[in-house]
């Protein structure tokens, strides 16, 4: 499998890694040993230090989680809900049931299998849908789950379990089984007469509430609507189909694992020894369990990509703050360094120290990482269990399904390790560079040599070249758009490299800073530039964030004197004068790389926490919009059973109802293949609406409905448009799903899906007809929620959709809609009329995406532990570093009070400018995703910044960078300054 | 008669406490008058920048009394004794303890703006005292930029620009040679004419010593007779 050979990659690479330090270390041993002093040294120093390193692996561990438990919690439903059906034998109808079929072919297919010792049971059923009406406590409850099937034909399948325990083979004749969902809908209890509806009515009698287990929860997972079981020839008589079947469930040996496992071999042996029934019957063998899995391992690893792409952020964050540590932790040890290369230490040998720090700190934080990650994945879990029980899942199943892999561990651990060990290494690198004497003697490094800009130079030129040819064959076409935005990117660096040789570096830098934010942030230029025709997900919101707050600093930290002078200005004669103000002021301007580095981990994590929480209120903000959208201002979708052509003429008779309900919209479906030419995995199955061309007022889609359109054919208009759909022969319309995918707020469509742009021509055929027709789409809606393609009604007729089993409704202003869809359910019981709430389910669906939002904020809020630290680290470096100039200031009369003050005021200013351009940047990127076109067409129109959770991002980080540099201030303003100022060396 | 700026009086300093500790100062008594070069000399580790510091108010001591100016400064809080420091004292160390991201002028201007002046005034006297050092072609450099003749000068210059009533010095031309040396004594030598500030200068230097009015001499945290 692909997963383990990645870990036996991941072990093997940290064997290698270790093994060449062990090697290292016998080669080094006065090295060696230098660094396992140096790590021993303090408890609580090094405590310290594995906390600063341990973000990585913290993330990178607590996305595996939480991808490991969406995966297990979608198993969880997916072997509940296929049990121990490893393959189908089936026909999809177009309208979407099961075709029945003689049972005679079940009888041929245990024929041919009777030898084959790989499959274990063998159940013919009916699976179809029906109504219930409780005589007892007098509920009905419309389209439960039918299953007919034969206690003693399907042993394989695993029993029935009574509430009470017991176990039950099956449902007995004159009875039926319930599961808890329909219980609890109908208020039922064994014993009660209960009425079954499906072509035909049956009495029946409740024989047992059957928890929702691997048999009791067939198909459903024991999620709504509820399964009714009944033997196999009550369910041919309420269905009226004698001797007829419609699903034959087949179980391969062993656990349900290992049935899904042995399903693509089972299955191909099932498709070539079958081969003459399927062909003589129309049948098709499907392998529910397996492929139900796939797509759960899909869509956890959609999850999984959300998690760390989001980390990244904190992940570079953390990067900058372990090269923070480590520069800290070399100038600490100048002074010793310097001794240790005088007494003839070569640099290599120093590099070998650091680098024997290094492995032993990755080491130990990847480990702890792991340790955090996993507990910090459970809260995240615990916290999406909260949120999913809107949807119906209880949280408990969440937390059961919580799981770490050994995989995940060691993904988590190795990867954590190797970028803490790259880190490192870079750190180490550039701590060794110290020249002896300016060690000894505490000399500021000095600029760099032309040398240097040289070959910078030389580098700018080659990121020059490779992004131009990157931009040129990349920025016209349908790749993701990262790829012309990050060679862009490499274009402006690579030229202000090169120009960086000949010019002044705050000149170059400026404008380098200044194009790459305007490249990243000022979408028009994309349109203009770009095109439209790009994809694009999540990671491009990472790309234009990095890019963004890179440049803005870039811009700031080559001009940090004049932003001091402004910051001055703006404090009045006091900013001039005052001692606390200058020095507070300098420290920060006039060592730029480490204020960058700083600045660079709170603006990326404040840009993180805004730019997401920014998402959530801009969706929640035009949750009115994009309900509109989806519902096209109808209350309910219906479908029945029975088809109710006159739906309206009757709900106008039933004086309750006339009042509840102002529209009633018949509609024909069904289920079609689509092919849309460029499409690759031709065809598609999808469904097909369509509503009669002339109905009078209340009855009419092509007028009642509101759904909008993304784009129309020449630009029409939506009612122009909506009336050629119902006169012109041979046009369609497609829902959004079609439209080419963009970024989206919203996250866009999950699976391969066909995209096509208006004027193109499909074909649409009913499933298992030979019969397909050629359409042309006039136009593509705004909507996802009615996947589909709505045809031309005589379009629809010439394939044989004629039968209206499908409506929108609407309610009249301030009627509730559970009333009307009580009574209208009542109303219309015997045609098995169901009734969605569309408005409700799509705010909940809405709700539940702003949750996962709120998750994520609080994941990427981690990141603010980064930021919080890198203070607290560089608050403290300057502690130690500036020891003897704090001693100067206060033998010149500055008091306890003007040091800590300082030391408040320096860090307030850092800490502002951090959370200012992140705050700036975060919602430029929200409002730019906002304006996006694809974000107009999914209903956000408007932008809403969330100013109150800024507001409290901003005064959290804000006080938590005081908490941090509160003993570091403290520290320095009791140095006692005869202390301080000490000649020691 | 001049008058007594500095008086000890019975001054004993003991660091740390128990088996540890040491007594740095054993019960001086000392008078510096107004106005005079004092220089301080002794062999190394005698407790000669205990004495200067103990005396200027940058340290505690253990017993005893130091009135500067007629008042104790020990018996002050913090605020008060910093607040005396930037009004009335100014130092000079060995290794110069400039601010090393300030300029030359802006490290000679911070005494000025912790007393209270404003920026413009600051600015002027702190030009004014460097070029009259001989840095004026200096002003915007950064003390990296600087030799380390230069750099005291600065900080000289640092010590100097508020005209306390007492320049505290310990070992100013410790780092210098030769040349660098005389320069700073003879500068301490033209300010101290000028201004008639009361100089103490903790040295090893004999030559610097004999630039000075009167000689000290300690031993074991007392001074010779
Ligand atoms: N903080 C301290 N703790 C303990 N002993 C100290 C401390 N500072 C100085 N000493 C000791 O006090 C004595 C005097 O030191 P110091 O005043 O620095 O001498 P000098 O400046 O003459 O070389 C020395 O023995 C020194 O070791
Ligand atoms: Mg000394």
């Amino acid at each position: 499998m692909a997963v383990s050979s990645t870990v036996a990659l991941l072990l093997l690479i940290l064997v290698v890694v270790f093994a060449v330090t062990g090697v290292l270390a016998l080669r080094h041993r006065l090295a060696f040993r230098i660094a396992m002093r140096n790590v021993r040294r303090g408890r609580v120093r090094t405590a310290l230090l594995i906390g600063g390193l341990l973000v990585a692996t913290t993330i990178v561990s607590g996305s595996l989680v939480v991808g490991d438990t969406v995966q297990q919690l979608s198993y969880h439903y997916t072997y509940l809900g296929a049990g121990y059906d490893d393959e189908a034998i089936r026909a999809l109808s177009p309208s979407g049931g099961f075709l029945y079929f003689s049972y005679s072919a079940y009888t041929e297919v245990t024929t041919a299998l009777s030898g084959y010792g790989h499959v274990t049971g063998i159940a013919p059923e009916i699976v179809d849908s029906a109504s219930a009406y409780d005589q007892h406590t007098g509920i009905p409850e419309t389209a439960l789950n039918l299953i007919g099937v034969n206690g003693n034909q399907s042993t394989a399948l695993g029993s029935f379990v009574a509430d009470n325990g017991t176990q039950i083979s099956g449902p007995a004749p004159g009875k039926v089984l319930i599961d808890d969902q329909t219980a609890s809908a109908l208020n039922a209890t064994a014993g009660d007469p209960l009425v079954l509806y499906g072509q035909t009515k049956l009495p029946l009698v409740v024989q047992a509430v059957v928890q929702e287990n691997v048999r009791g929860a067939f198909i459903t997972g024991g999620l709504s609507p509820g399964n009714v079981f009944v033997s196999l020839s009550t369910a041919q008589i309420l269905e009226n189909q004698p001797g007829k079947i419609n699903y034959i469930a087949i179980t391969n040996t062993g656990s349900q694992a290992d049935g899904a496992a042995s399903s693509s071999s089972v299955s191909a042996y099932l498709n070539s020894t079958l081969a003459p029934t399927l062909a003589s019957y129309g049948l098709t063998v499907e392998t529910p369990l397996e492929t139900s899995l796939t797509q759960a391992t899909q869509s956890s690893q959609s999850t999984l990509t959300i998690f760390l792409v989001l980390g990244l952020f904190s992940i570079v964050a953390g990067a900058m703050l372990i090269v923070g540590i480590f520069v800290m932790l070399a100038e600490e040890r100048k002074g010793e360094m310097g001794m240790l290369r005088a007494i003839g230490m070569r640099r290599r040998e120093l590099v070998y120290t650091y680098f024997f720090e290094g492995v032993a700190y990755a080491a130990g934080s990847a480990l702890a990482g792991t340790a955090l990650g996993v507990g910090i994945g459970y809260f995240l879990c615990y916290l999406a269990g909260s949120v999913l029980q809107s949807e119906g899942i209880p949280q408990s199943v969440f937390l059961q399904s919580f799981t770490v892999t050994p995989e995940s561990l060691v993904i988590a651990y190795v990867v954590g390790f190797l970028l803490t060990l790259v880190t490192v290494v870079v750190a180490c690198r550039r701590a060794s560079r110290l020249n002896i004497v300016r060690a000894i003697r505490d000399v500021p490094e000095p600029a760099p040599p032309v040398r240097t800009y040289t070959f910078l130079a030389y580098l700018g030129a080659v990121m020059l070249l490779v992004g131009a040819l990157v931009y040129a064959t990349t920025y016209r076409g349908t790749t993701d758009i990262s790829y012309p935005l990050i060679s862009g990117a490499l274009i402006i660096l690579g030229a202000g490299l090169v120009a960086a040789r000949f010019l002044k570096n705050r000149i170059v830098f400026t404008t380098v800073g200044v194009a790459l934010a305007v490249w990243a942030g000022w979408v028009p230029l994309h349109g203009f530039l770009l095109g439209t025709n790009h994809s694009g997900g999540i990671f491009v919101v990472f790309v234009e964030g990095i890019m963004m707050v890179g440049g803005t600093l870039m811009v700031l930290l080559f001009n940090a004197n004049e932003f001091a002078a402004l910051l001055r200005a703006m404090l009045g004669p006091k900013g001039q004068s005052s001692p606390v103000v200058r020095v507070a002021l300098d420290y920060p301007t006039r060592q730029p790389t480490r204020t960058a580095v700083s600045l660079t981990i709170f603006a990326l994590v404040v840009f993180t926490m805004v730019a997401t929480a920014g998402f959530g209120a801009t969706l929640q903000g035009n949750l009115n919009n994009l309900v509109a959208n989806e519902s096209g201002g109808y209350s309910f979708f219906g479908v029945s059973q029975v088809p109710l052509p006159n739906l309206w003429g009757q709900i106008e008779s039933n004086s309750t109802l006339a009042k509840e309900f102002v529209n009633a919209v018949p509609m024909a479906t069904g289920l079609v293949d689509v092919s849309v030419s460029g499409y690759a995995a031709n065809p598609y199955q999808d469904s097909v609406y369509a509503a009669p061309a002339t109905s009078p007022g209340a009855t009419d889609f092509y007028t009642t409905n509101q759904f909008a359109f993304a784009s129309t054919l020449n630009g029409t208009s939506a009612s122009a448009t909506y009336q050629e759909l119902a006169t012109t022969p041979g046009t369609a319309i497609v829902d959004n799903y079609y439209a080419p995918q963009t970024t989206s707020i919203t996250g866009g469509s999950s699976g391969p899906h066909p995209t096509l742009s208006v004027g193109a021509t499909i074909t649409v055929a009913p499933l298992l007809s030979e019969k397909p027709v050629r359409v042309t789409v006039i136009g593509i809606l705004k909507e996802t929620a009615f996947s589909g393609v709505w045809l031309n009604p005589s379009t629809a007729a010439s394939i044989g959709f004629t039968n209206l089993t499908a409506y929108f409704l609407t309610v009249a202003p301030g009627v509730s809609t559970t009333h009307a869809a009580q009574d209208a359910k009542r109303a219309f019981f015997a045609a098995g009329l169901v009734l969605f709430d569309i408005q409700s389910l799509i705010a909940i669906s809405i709700n539940t995406t702003d949750g996962f939002i709120g998750l994520l904020e609080i994941f990427v809020g981690l990141g603010l532990a980064v930021g919080i630290a890198a203070m607290g680290i560089l608050a403290l470096r300057a502690v130690v570093e500036r020891r003897r100039q704090i001693g100067m200031l206060r033998a010149m009369g500055f008091t306890q009070s003007m040091v800590l003050r300082t030391y408040f005021l320096e860090y307030t200013v850092l800490t502002l400018v951090g959370v200012a351009v992140g705050v700036v940047l975060g919602v430029l990127i929200v409002y730019n995703l906002t304006v996006s076109p694809s974000a107009t067409t999914e209903g956000i129109t408007t932008f809403v910044a969330p100013w109150a959770t800024i507001l409290e991002i901003a005064v959290i980080a804000y006080l938590l960078v005081l908490v941090a540099i509160a003993g570091p201030s403290l520290r320095a303003a009791r140095l006692p300054p005869a202390e301080a100022v000490r000649t020691t060396e | 008669m001049p008058e007594s700026v500095v008086v000890g009086r019975d001054v004993w300093k003991v660091y740390g406490s128990g088996d540890t500790a040491v007594p740095a100062l054993r019960g001086i008594n000392v008078d510096i008058l107004r106005g005079e070069i004092l220089a301080v000399m002794g062999p190394s580790g005698c407790g000669k920048t205990t004495f200067l510091n103990c005396f200027s108010g940058l340290d505690d001591i253990s017993r005893g009394q130091v009135l500067v100016e007629g008042t104790d400064i020990h018996a002050m809080p913090d605020a008060k004794k910093s607040d005396y420091r930037a009004r009335r004292t100014g130092f000079v160390f060995q290794s110069y303890n400039l601010l090393p991201i300030l300029s030359a002028e802006e490290n000679v201007e911070m005494p000025l703006l912790i007393a209270g002046r404003s920026a413009q005034e600051a600015r002027s006297d702190a030009r004014a005292i460097l070029t009259e050092m001989g840095l004026g072609d200096r002003l915007a450099h950064r003390p990296s930029e600087l030799s380390g003749g230069q750099q005291q000068r600065v900080s000289l210059a640092r010590a100097l620009v508020a005209h306390p009533a007492i320049v505290w010095a310990d070992e100013p031309t410790g780092n210098l040679d030769a040349e660098g040396s005389r320069q700073v004594t003879e500068l301490l030598r033209q300010l101290n004419r000028n201004f008639h500030q009361t100089m103490v200068v903790v040295t090893h230097d004999a030559e610097v010593a004999a630039a000075c009015d009167r000689t000290l001499h300690m031993r074991d945290g007392l001074f010779l007779a």
